[in-house]
C-alpha cells in the first residue's frame, strides 16, 4: 500500500489537470455541438501569451518593459494567470464569428473549420515565438520538490491540482448559480428556446466560444511549467480531451470531471506497474466503457434509445 | 441519366477497352525505354541538368526542431556548393517534404522524391524508424541515402543497407564514452528510462551490455511510450529504487517534458542522470536548471578548434533570423554529410550511384576538415562513420547565453567503435543494388 500510494496520489493529480484542459472543450461541445479542433492550439497560445506577460516578451528592452520587469515574479505570473486566458478568450470569439456560416449544416463543417483554426494558430505561434523550446517561468513560492512521509512530490504539481479544483469549482458555480450560467445550461439544452425567450442566441455562441477558449489558455499556463511549451504541444491536448469528454458523456460537467480522473488514475497507475502500457491504458478505458454505456458515464439519453 | 449506366456497364464488361489497350501499350513502351531497376536508369550527366537533393527531414512530429535544424545544415552546404560552381559543373537544387517523424510517411517521402521529384539522393533522418523506413525505399531504387542523425545502433547494423550511410554517433558510440568512467565515479546501481521505440531499446540493449561488463548492476528498465507528457509514475519510482545512476534514452518532446519534471522534483542532482546523446534543438532555449547529467555529442559551436569560428559565423550571417543562434550537432551533422556527398561525387567524377558509394566507403576524414579532435572514417563494412565522441555536461560559467555545455572529454573512434556492428550488418552486394546516374 505504501508503495502504491504516491502513485494513487499521481493519478489524481494528473486526473485534476486533465480536468482542467477538458472543461473548456466540454462546454464547447456540450452548449455548441461543435467539436472545437482548435482547443489545443488556444491552449498553448494562452500559455505563449503568459510566457510573453511575464518575460516582457518585445518591451523587455525599452522603458515600459524594464518598469514591468522591476514587478515580482508573482505579481507578474497572476497578471499573465488573468492576461492570457483573457487573450486566448479573445480569439476563440474569432474563430466563434468565423464558425457562424457553419451552423444549421452537418458537423463535419464545424470540424473542419476549427481545424483549420488548429493549423493557422499553431503555425502563427511559430512565426511569432519561433519553433524552438520556450519555457514558462513561474514564482519560487510553488517551485522545487516537497517530501511526504519520504516519497517526493512536486510543488508545482500540488499547486496546479488546487489551481484545477479551483477552476472546476469556479466554473460550476457560474453555471449553476449565476443567471448567465442557466442561460448557458439552457442554451445548451435546447437553443430555439432560448432565443424564443428573448435572449440573443449569437451573443450566447460568442461568449460559450471565448469562455471554452479562455479555459483552454487557463490549462495552458497551468500545464506549462510541466509539459514544456512548443508550438506543437496543443497536439498533447486534444485527443485526451476528446476521449474525456467521450467517457465522461457529451456535454456532462461531471462526466468530464469523473472521466478525467479515471484517465488520469489509468495513465499514472499503468505508469508505476506496467508503464509500456500506460499511454494506450486510456483507449483502453474509453473501449471498455463506452462498450459497456455508449453514451458514456454520464452521457444523456438518445432519443433512439427510447 | 440510364443511358450513361448502361454504357459504363458495357464499358466495364468489355475484356479490353480502348484506354485499358493505350495504357498498356504506353507502359509497355514505358518499360522498354527506362528498362527495370536493375538496369542502367542513364540520364545524360553532360547536361546541365541540377544534380537533386531531397531532404527527408522532419518538419512537424517529435522531431520536428531537429529535422529543420539538419535541414538548415544541408541548405547551407547546397549554398556553398553552388557558390563555388557547383558539382561536376552541375548545379546542386534541393526538393524537401516533410517526413513527419512518421515512418510510413518517411516510405511514401521516398517514393515521391525519387519516383516523381527524380531526386538523385535522400539526405536526412532523426528518428531511426524514419530513416529506417527511407533507407528500404532508397536500397530499393539504389539511390544514395544519408541518415544525417539518427542515432540507433541498428542503422549501421541488422538495417545497413548498401546506399545508407550513418553520420551521427550512435547508442553504443555514446553508451561505451560514458559508462565506464561513470561506474567508477559514481557507483555501478542503475535504472534505465527507455523511450519505446527502436533508437530506446537498441540504445539500452547498449547500455546494459556496457553496464555488465564494467561491473554494474541495472535494477530496473522502465519503459516510457513515445509521446509521454507525465513521468512523475516513472520519477517516483525511480525514487523508491534509490539507484546512484540513471541511464535515459529518451528523445525529442518526451526528453524535454522529461527534463522539466526532473528539475521540478529537484532530482537533477542526485541520482546521477547519463542521457545518452543530447541533440541542440532539444535543450536549446531550456533553462540552465533542466540541462543537467552527463550526456554525448559529437560536436559544439565552443570546441577551440580551428574552422569553428569560422563555421559558427557563417551560419549567423546565413540564419540570423533563426530561434537557435549557433549550429549544433544536428546542423554539423546534416551539413557534413552534404559537404561529403558532394566531395564523394567529386571524387569518382561521376553521378554514378555505385561509383559514389564505393567513393564513400572506407574513406578517411581529417580531424581538421571536421572540427572534431580525432580523424574520422566512413566503416566500409557498416557505413558508419567512426569519429569522435564528446562528453560533456552543464556549463556552470557559460560565457554568453548560448553556451550551454562544459566539454567533460573526447573519446577517439578506436575506443567508442561499436564492435556488434559488423556482426549484424549485411550490406547488399554492389550486383544487388540498382544503378543509375543521378
Amino acid at each position: 500500500m505504501y508503495a502504491i500510494l504516491p502513485h494513487l496520489i499521481n493519478g489524481i493529480t494528473l486526473g485534476l489537470l486533465f480536468a482542467l484542459i477538458a472543461l473548456g472543450f466540454t462546454l464547447i461541445v456540450g452548449v455548441m455541438e461543435v467539436i472545437n479542433l482548435a482547443h489545443g492550439s488556444l491552449f498553448a497560445l494562452g500559455a505563449y501569451f503568459a510566457m510573453t506577460i511575464i518575460s516582457g516578451g518585445a518591451f523587455g528592452s525599452t522603458e515600459l518593459g524594464q518598469w514591468w520587469l522591476n514587478f515580482p515574479i508573482s505579481t507578474r505570473y497572476v497578471a499573465a494567470a488573468v492576461i492570457g486566458p483573457a487573450l486566448a478568450g479573445l480569439v476563440g470569439m474569432l474563430i466563434e464569428i468565423c464558425l457562424r456560416p457553419t451552423y444549421g449544416k452537418a458537423s463535419l463543417y464545424g470540424l473542419l473549420l476549427t481545424f483549420g483554426a488548429a493549423v493557422v494558430l499553431e503555425e502563427s505561434i511559430r512565426i511569432f515565438w519561433g519553433a524552438g523550446e520556450q519555457s514558462l517561468r513561474t514564482p519560487a513560492a510553488i517551485s522545487g520538490a516537497i517530501l511526504i512521509g519520504g516519497m517526493i512530490f512536486s510543488i508545482y504539481k500540488v499547486y496546479a491540482a488546487a489551481f484545477a479544483i479551483a477552476a472546476i469549482v469556479g466554473v460550476w458555480l457560474f453555471l449553476e448559480k449565476t443567471p448567465y450560467g442557466a442561460i448557458i445550461k439552457a442554451g445548451a439544452h435546447d437553443s430555439e428556446m432560448v432565443r424564443a425567450l428573448g435572449y440573443d442566441l449569437s451573443k450566447l455562441r460568442l461568449f460559450v466560444f471565448g469562455f471554452g477558449a479562455a479555459l483552454a489558455g487557463l490549462a495552458g499556463i497551468a500545464m506549462a511549467p510541466i509539459w514544456g511549451l512548443r508550438p506543437h504541444v496543443g497536439l498533447d491536448v486534444v485527443i485526451p480531451a476528446f476521449l474525456i469528454i467521450v467517457i465522461g458523456g457529451v456535454g456532462s460537467f461531471w462526466g468530464a470531471i469523473l472521466a478525467s480522473l479515471l484517465v488520469g488514475l489509468s495513465i499514472g497507475l499503468t505508469g508505476a506497474f506496467l508503464p509500456a502500457w500506460s499511454m494506450v491504458s486510456m483507449y483502453l478505458l474509453l473501449i471498455l466503457i463506452v462498450g459497456f454505456r455508449a453514451r458514456g458515464l454520464f452521457g444523456r439519453k438518445s432519443a433512439l434509445e427510447n | 441519366m440510364p443511358g450513361r449506366n448502361i454504357r459504363e456497364v458495357k464499358v466495364q464488361n468489355s475484356k479490353i477497352n480502348r484506354r485499358k489497350f493505350l495504357s498498356t501499350v504506353a507502359a509497355g513502351g514505358a518499360c522498354t525505354f527506362m528498362g527495370p531497376w536493375s538496369h542502367n536508369r542513364v540520364y545524360a550527366q553532360s547536361t546541365a541538368k541540377p544534380i537533386v537533393i531531397g531532404t527527408t527531414t522532419d518538419a512537424s512530429g517529435q522531431y520536428a526542431n531537429s529535422g529543420s535544424s539538419e535541414r538548415r545544415g544541408i541548405l547551407m552546404a547546397i549554398a556553398e556548393v553552388n557558390a563555388r560552381g557547383g558539382v561536376l559543373g552541375r548545379r546542386v537544387t534541393s526538393v524537401h517534404v516533410d517526413t513527419e517523424t512518421t515512418p510510413a510517411t518517411g516510405s511514401r517521402v521516398a517514393e515521391r522524391m525519387i519516383q516523381q521529384e527524380k531526386c538523385g539522393f535522400l539526405l536526412g533522418g532523426v528518428h531511426s524508424g524514419v530513416a529506417n523506413a527511407i533507407s528500404q525505399v532508397a536500397q530499393k531504387y539504389g539511390v544514395v541515402y544519408f541518415n544525417t542523425n539518427s542515432s540507433s545502433p541498428t542503422e549501421a547494423g541488422q538495417n545497413c543497407h548498401r546506399v545508407k550511410f550513418v553520420w551521427d554517433g550512435n547508442g553504443t558510440n555514446f553508451a561505451k564514452a560514458a559508462i565506464k568512467n561513470s561506474i567508477n565515479a559514481f557507483g555501478g546501481k542503475f535504472v534505465l528510462l527507455t523511450n519505446d521505440y527502436v533508437w530506446g531499446h537498441d540504445t539500452a540493449r547498449t547500455t546494459k551490455k556496457q553496464i555488465a561488463e564494467f561491473g554494474g548492476q541495472v535494477l530496473e528498465e522502465i519503459l516510457i511510450p513515445q509521446g509521454t507528457r507525465d513521468f512523475t509514475a516513472a520519477l517516483i519510482k525511480i525514487q523508491q529504487l534509490k539507484p546512484s545512476i540513471v541511464a535515459a534514452a529518451i528523445g525529442g518532446d518526451d526528453q524535454k517534458a522529461m527534463r522539466q519534471q526532473v528539475a521540478q522534483l529537484g532530482m537533477s542532482r542526485s541520482p546521477v542522470w547519463i542521457n545518452n546523446q543530447q541533440d541542440w534543438p532539444d535543450v536549446y532555449g531550456l533553462p540552465a536548471e533542466n540541462l543537467f547529467g552527463i550526456f554525448g555529442t559529437n560536436w559544439y559551436h565552443e570546441l577551440t578548434l580551428p574552422g569553428v569560428k569560422e563555421f559558427v559565423n557563417k551560419y549567423k550571417a546565413m540564419y540570423s533570423n533563426e530561434v537557435i543562434k549557433v549550429p549544433g550537432n544536428v546542423f554539423y551533422n546534416g551539413y557534413m554529410a552534404a559537404r561529403e556527398l558532394f566531395a564523394a561525387i567529386e571524387r569518382a567524377g561521376s553521378t554514378n550511384n555505385i561509383a559514389i558509394i564505393k567513393a564513400l566507403e572506407g574513406h578517411a576524414m581529417k580531424a581538421a576538415d571536421r572540427m572534431q579532435h580525432f580523424d574520422a572514417y566512413i566503416d566500409a563494412n557498416t557505413h558508419h562513420v567512426q569519429q569522435t565522441i564528446y562528453l560533456a555536461t552543464a556549463n556552470a560559467r557559460p560565457k554568453d547565453k548560448d553556451d550551454l555545455f562544459s566539454i567533460l572529454a573526447q573519446a577517439a573512434p578506436k575506443d567508442v567503435i561499436d564492435t556488434d556492428a559488423p556482426q549484424a550488418c549485411k550490406l547488399e552486394s554492389y550486383a544487388a543494388t540498382p544503378t543509375f546516374d543521378a
